[in-house]
């Protein structure tokens, strides 16, 4: 019979949880931040004079694109030296691989769709530039936009750090803290890349056809909107995980309720937020290209979108039965 | 050597819980991770796909306006055998919840 003693776990969950914060978050802004760079060199060899506005508009777009890997190295270092005060061995493991989930696959989404925009807005700026203000402008909101599910992902990790309190049970605090974990994180993963993929469809448009910028501006937040439903399901599982559990049973049982509700709507997030952002590129291109086409294309997209977060719904239904019916 | 290690964290798991595990928690257990597991990994294909498919029909609607009616039935069309997938991992899924694990 192996005894761990707490600090051990402790330790355990310190060096778990970092790994996964910064291994994963590092990831997707070091590849997003590559393919604008490649971008900016393949824009340069066309158009050389450009290499003022170029390198310009390529750092910031790195500049913003690698802040996910910032809250993910907060968050990552939080997990290594936090004081473990209120919670103690096994259950303040289990929040530290949760908290380190959470920000790891959420800033790999995002890191990895805000280095698009900045790719296309370097190859905009290559083809037309005049209009480097008004490209610049649409990837930084595009950008900014496509952020918004790491951030919901450091809310759940620093409730993880700081807030929550733990059931008397290992088993089911492992549940529900490494289950609010996979929910927030893989359910930010699509809606991330997703959004990430709608604002390149928008830079690229307005790089191509910029009197239309307004509009492609409307379809885009429209898109990306929709696109980041399957975070918001994930969030809400993730504070029912933490701050709601009245009844779920003790033990294996409880352990096997709230991963699986976490796994079920996280998971389930990832495609739809992928498919919905793809959507969302492809009909700012459309409207940027037809401007007077642009409340037709917002329909067909709105539908295209809506169907196909069909199965991020599903995912809900089982993880929601999960949590409340056993 | 290895069974033996796997054996004392079995052990440890077991003391760690309330109630000891028996084999009918194991299973039900195991069909409940198992649900969420379905679900979760059933739900991407579907999404992505359908997301592929609307995004093309915007492309063509763009190049032709006039057939807007045709290409918004196909594509429903082709995102209803889409879904398909999806519906069996729901199926699947409600079967583990409610007939294995209830």
């Amino acid at each position: 019979m192996i005894d761990i003693e707490p600090q051990v776990w402790e330790m355990l969950g310190r060096y778990i949880g970092a790994g996964l914060a910064l291994g994963l978050g590092g990831l997707g802004a070091a590849v997003g931040m590559g393919i604008a760079a490649g971008q900016a060199n393949e824009g340069l060899m066309r158009q050389p004079d450009t290499q003022g506005y170029m390198l310009r508009t390529m750092l910031i777009g790195q500049a913003v694109g690698g802040s996910p890997s910032i809250f993910a190295l907060v968050v990552g270092l939080l997990v290594l030296f936090l004081p473990s005060g209120r919670l103690e061995g096994a259950h303040f493991a289990a929040a530290m691989v949760g908290a380190g989930m959470s920000i790891g696959l959420g800033c790999f989404g995002s890191g990895l769709g805000c280095g698009w925009p900045a790719g296309k807005a370097c190859d905009g700026v290559a083809r037309n530039p005049r209009h480097t203000t008004s490209v610049t402008s649409s990837m930084v909101i595009g950008q900014a936009v496509a952020q918004s599910p790491s951030i919901f992902s450091i809310v759940i990790a620093l409730m993880l750090l700081f807030v929550v309190t733990a059931p008397d049970s290992v088993l089911l605090t492992f549940g529900m803290f490494v289950g609010a974990g996979i929910a927030m994180g893989a359910g930010a993963l699509g809606p991330g890349i997703g959004s990430g993929q709608t604002a390149s469809g928008a830079v690229h448009g307005t790089s191509r056809w910029p009197e239309s910028a307004g509009l492609i501006l409307r379809t885009m937040l429209i898109g990306q909107a929709v696109s980041q439903t399957p975070a918001i399901f994930g969030m809400l599982v993730s504070f029912i995980l933490l701050l709601g559990v009245g009844d779920v049973p003790l033990g294996m049982m409880g352990l096997a309720v709230t991963l699986g509700a976490g796994i079920s709507t996280g998971l389930g997030g990832i495609g739809p937020g992928i498919g919905s952002g793809a959507v969302g590129d492809a009909a700012c291109q459309a409207t940027a290209a037809k401007p007077r086409l642009d409340t037709l294309i917002l329909r067909t997209m709105l539908i295209g979108q809506a169907v196909s977060q069909s199965t991020a719904i599903y995912a809900l239904i089982i993880g929601l039965l999960l949590l409340f019916v056993f | 050597m290895e069974t033996s290690t796997i054996m004392s964290l079995m052990n440890m798991i077991a003391t760690q819980t309330d109630a000891g595990i028996t084999n009918e928690t194991l299973i039900s257990a195991s069909s409940l991770i198992g649900a969420g597991i379905c679900m979760g990994f059933g739900a991407i294909g579907p999404g992505v796909g359908q997301g592929y498919a609307a995004g093309k029909a915007c492309e063509a609607i763009g190049r032709n306006p006039q057939e807007a009616g045709l290409l918004t039935r196909t594509m429903l069309i082709g995102q209803a055998v889409a879904e398909s997938t999806g519906i069996y991992s729901l199926v699947i899924a409600l079967v583990m919840l409610f007939v294995i694990g209830g």
